[in-house]
């Protein structure tokens, strides 16, 4: 009989508040409403290799040295020429990135007028929790520049004829 | 759902803080806790799943067993199910003796109707009892009441069940 009994579940974005209210050390969250559809946000956002360079201006290139499946190592080459190796969940409408020192990761679910996407980061680091300011600010301009795109604004949703 | 090693593996290393191992936790745990919150909290279901997996990956560290991870997650559930439907204001139901309205052939819309109809404690007794497969005493316990309690709510529940199914 309760085979039909109804269930709960929680799409990405209810998942990555669930992380970002779990996690030990301080981390910047936020979340976003886009003008244009699931597939559009999505294909910008999972190309990482182009997009962490453009969106992190402390990242000089990312370039992804292992597939398997949703599960990727993505090795990433700093501007000041710092290295960090990244374990990577990718799938549509999730990511999730972590190397030793950093975490970051989003997620997209349709929403009436466009997509909500959410973004998290963070550092691993003793002695974070002072550096609240610092990770907003960084968190900010990433935000700010992952929605520049051409792709993610309104025109892009919505073509002249 | 069954404890597993990897259930093991995944406790330890959240446990020890790890971002990936929360967030593979929450995957593997959240269908078990989706079938319990989803019947209790009905539309407010993904709120109390969320509430749920909240406190679950932040109280982990606490978790002393491993092994006794899901009775763990269970009462976790429950409570967050109970407290998230009884706050809302959807919580308010129709009495207990009001037969649900006629006609739907959806199954599953007859089911979803008919928990509409109990009370949030009802419907945990319901899970429980017949989802969870408890006995009385383990039921009392994870909803601090008395095993009487649990048999007259259930009691109630089932009759509710039985008007909806003989109502045409």
């Amino acid at each position: 009989m309760t085979d039909n009994w109804p269930a709960a579940d929680l799409d990405p974005v209810r998942r990555l508040r669930v992380l970002a209210a779990s996690l030990r050390f301080p981390v910047y969250f936020t979340e976003i409403v886009l003008p244009v559809p699931l597939a559009q946000v999505w294909a910008v956002a999972s190309d990482l290799e182009r997009e962490l360079p453009r969106c992190l201006p402390t990242v000089r290139d990312a370039r992804i040295i292992r597939a398997d499946g949703e599960r990727l190592e993505l090795l990433a080459n700093g501007t000041l020429g710092q290295r960090a190796r990244f374990d990577v969940v990718l799938r549509p409408g999730w990511c999730l990135m972590r190397s030793r020192f950093v975490l970051g990761a989003m997620a997209a679910v349709p929403e009436a007028g466009g997509t909500r996407f959410a973004s998290l980061g963070g550092f691993r680091l003793p002695g974070m929790r002072l550096a609240g300011p610092l990770l907003t600010l960084a968190g900010d301009r990433a935000m700010r520049a992952f929605t520049a795109h051409p792709a993610l604004t309104r025109s892009a949703a919505a073509p002249p004829e | 759902m069954t404890f597993s090693n990897r259930h093991e593996d995944l406790v330890l290393a959240a446990q020890r803080g790890d971002p990936m191992a929360l967030g593979e936790l929450m995957e593997s745990l959240l269908p078990y806790v989706g079938r319990i919150c989803g019947p209790i909290a009905l539309q407010d279901g993904p709120d109390a799943a969320q509430e749920a997996m909240i406190k679950i990956l932040r109280g982990i560290r606490t978790l002393d067993n491993p092994a006794a991870l899901l009775g763990w997650v269970r009462v976790i559930a429950v409570r967050e199910a109970i407290r998230v439907a009884s706050a809302s204001t959807n919580a308010r139901t129709a009495p207990l003796d009001e037969p649900p309205a006629p006609g739907d052939p959806e199954l599953a819309v007859d089911i979803a109707d008919t928990l509409a109809r109990l009370t949030p404690r009802h419907r945990a007794v319901l899970v429980l009892r017949d989802i969870e497969g408890l006995d009385e005493r383990e039921a009392s316990q994870i909803l601090s009441v008395e095993p009487g309690t649990v048999r007259s709510r259930l009691f109630r529940a089932r009759s509710s069940f039985r008007k909806a199914w003989n109502h045409d």
